[in-house]
Order: C-alpha cells, then structure tokens, then sequence
C-alpha cells in the first residue's frame, strides 16, 4: 500500500484532467453564441488506460530488474488529447456548440470529479489507519 | 376432489409407511457436517485440519487480494473503463473493511500472547 | 489554478450576456421611437460575441498544458444593426418624412423577446459552469479529510 502507486497516480492524474476538462466546458458554454466557434473536447481516459495498463497486456518480461518495463509506467507525460468537436450542428454562423450537451457532460464531470476525490480520501485514509497503529 | 385423486392420495399416504419418517428423522452421527473442519475446508479446499499460522497467511492472502482488486477497479474507473462508481465504491468498501478485520484480529492475537506470557509457571 | 481560469471564462460569458440583455431591452423599449439625436428612426441594437484565449500572461500559456484552447468570450462591438427601417403611411404623423411616410424602427419585438430568453439561458448555464467550477474547487479543499 504505498502513497505512490499506481492507482494513486492515476487517480490525482484524473483530477488534474478533470479540472482542465472543466476549463474546456466552461469555455463552450461562454462560447456558446460565438460566430465561428467549435466545441472543444478533452480526452485523457485512453491516454490513462495505456499508462495504467490495468490487465498488464503491455507489460514486456524483464530479465532484469533494473531493465525499464517497456509496457506501462509513464504518468510523468501524459498528454491528453484536446481537440475541437467536428460532430455536432453546425448553425449558421459557425458555431457547433451544444449548451444542454456541455452542461450535461459537465455535470457527470463533476460527479467523476466527486468520486475521485472520495477514493482518493479512501485510500489515504487507510493508510492514515495503518499508521496509526490501528487505533 | 374426485373419488380416483381420494384413491390416489391413500396410495401415496401408504407407501409413506411411518418407519420411513421415523428413520429419516433420526440423528445419524455420521451424516452430520463438522462445523470445526467447514470453514478450514471452505477456505484452502483441504481436508485436513490446518494450523492457526496457515489459516491466519491464507486469510492475509485474501485481504491483500482484495485490495488488489479494489485497486483494479479503480484504476478501471480512473480510466473510463467502466462508468460504475457504486461498484467500485463497493470493492473500495469491502477491502478496507477487511483490512481493518484483519488488524482487529491481530490486535486480538497480539493480546492473547501477551495474556499467556503474563501467566505464572 | 486552473479551476479560476474557469471562473474567469464563465465570467466573461456573464458579463458577454449581460451586455446582450442590455442591447434587446433597449430594443424592445425603444421599437416605436421615430425621432433620435441623430435623426430618424432609433436603429436597432445587435451584440457582436468574439473569443479570445483565456491564459493571457505568456508565462501562463507556457505554464498550461492547453495553451490557448480555452477562451473568454466578450461581446467586442455594440453594433447598429443594417436592417432597413419599416415605413409606415402616417401623413399626419409630426415625423412623417415629404411622401408621408414615418420610419418606424425594424424591430420584431417577438423576435427579441426570442432572444432575451435565449441570453437568460445562456446566463444561467454560464452561472451553473462557475458553480460547477467553485465547488470543483471547494472539493478539491476535502482532500485527506476523513
């Protein structure tokens, strides 16, 4: 149960993308009357999975320890992928914006955004419990 | 309730003779489960009885397990590969609760050594 | 950090919509004014919307991992509408031009009613995007607390 494992990583790497998605939705709604204006849209969970690696069919055998896993490990960069929304009504004057979309993807945004932070406050809290000699 | 179902029911009732009843209702000593060996057996799909240390590494095995697969579902959640937070939630749950069993029971085993250092030979 | 370059953006949509509304209520107050400072009929007000990056400080875009994807939004002109006035023959109107004819403003004053519950929409989202961003933040402070 170390502080830094992986799920670790990838859950405060989820905050920090989530928070970034929010700027991108905020921006959408501002936006939303814009002439010329596309939607933008954030994707890090593939960028994630691929770091996480979670049933390890990445993960190459090593001989060595001291031989770098080629498979996953890697959250020091990761990029997400920002990108401007191509689907989506085009109106007249430019503008692809969906307002009801970007509210409601900003909504479960914020739950997953909720959700995060509770596990996060789970797994430290566990460990806070270990250390406390379990009183 | 026709005359042929009444003869039938008399058929059925006499080829329940009262012996039978009595038989099966009888305690076979034999048949019996060993509630002491149940658990044991459950667990490492052994029969023979296990020592204290193998039941306590088995269940350490189990807890642990259970945090790795908490962890499993988290990341599976982290990186939207499941849209199921109460899940997850759920596996989180279940292995804290476990770990912290786990520490209660050796906190209890911790102060039944010390009980049994602290008796006068 | 980042989360207050949201609340920035949303804020610029408020005030983007504010100035929206300013335009269509004085529209709509204004659809039957013949006579103005600057001769003739009141000419319609329309709100230009433009963006622009969010991250002004260069030390800020090199700082962000998004650069300059997510923009603030201003309304950049307050612009006379092009439409033509309407004419009306009112010969003893006091404004009625040589033919007898009075230039009425183009407004459709359903139409910028339209459009004042559109901007109250959009408002509203704008406000529920800060809100969303604040408690973001706010959650962001329970972090370790159990």
């Amino acid at each position: 149960m170390k502080i830094d494992d992986k799920t670790m990583q990838a859950l405060t790497a989820s905050l920090k993308f989530r928070q970034l998605r929010q700027e991108l939705h905020a921006s959408n709604i501002a936006n939303a009357e814009t002439p010329g204006y596309k939607a933008k849209k954030l994707d890090f969970e593939e960028a994630l999975a691929r770091a996480l690696d979670v049933d390890e069919q990445l993960t190459m055998t090593t001989s060595d320890s001291k031989h770098f896993n080629a498979g996953g490990g890697g959250f020091n960069n990761l990029e997400p992928d920002i990108y401007e929304d191509s689907n989506g009504i085009v109106s007249p004057d430019g503008n692809n914006v969906d307002r009801d979309q970007e509210m409601a993807e900003m909504a479960e945004n914020k739950l997953m955004y909720d959700a995060t932070v509770q596990l996060i406050n789970k797994k430290l809290g566990l460990l806070k419990y270990a250390i406390g000699s379990g009183q | 309730m026709s005359i042929e179902n009444v003869g039938n029911m008399n058929k059925m009732l006499n080829n329940y003779s009262t012996q039978d009843w009595t038989k099966s209702a009888s305690i076979d000593q034999a048949s019996l489960p060993n509630f002491n060996e149940l658990n044991i057996n459950a667990a490492k799909g052994a029969t023979a009885p296990q020592s204290f240390s193998e039941i306590m590494a088995a269940s350490l095995a189990e807890v642990n397990n259970m945090q790795v697969e908490a962890n499993k579902a988290i990341q599976k959640l982290a990186s939207g590969q499941t849209k199921n937070v109460s899940e997850t939630m759920l596996a989180v749950e279940n292995a804290e609760i476990a770990f912290k069993t786990m520490n209660q029971v050796r906190m209890k085993v911790i102060e039944a050594y010390k009980e049994i250092m602290r008796m006068q030979m | 950090m980042d989360l207050l370059t949201s609340l920035k953006i949303s804020s610029s949509g408020l005030t983007a919509n504010k100035k929206r509304m300013a335009a269509i209520t004085s529209n709509i107050a204004n659809a039957q004014v013949t006579r103005t400072a600057e001769g003739g009929a009141y000419k319609p007000k329309e709100v230009v919307f433009g963006s622009e990056p969010a991250r002004e400080s260069f030390a800020e875009i090199l700082d962000g991992e998004l650069e300059e994807k997510a923009q603030t939004v201003h309304a950049t002109e307050i612009v006379n509408s092009k439409k033509p006035p309407v004419l009306k023959y009112e010969p003893n109107h006091p404004d009625a031009d040589a033919e007898g004819y009075v230039a009425y403003p183009n407004i459709n004053t359903m139409e910028e009613m339209a459009n004042m519950i559109e901007a109250s929409r959009a408002y509203e989202a704008n406000i529920n995007a800060m809100s969303t961003a604040k408690s973001m933040a706010i959650k962001d402070l329970e972090i370790g607390r159990n």
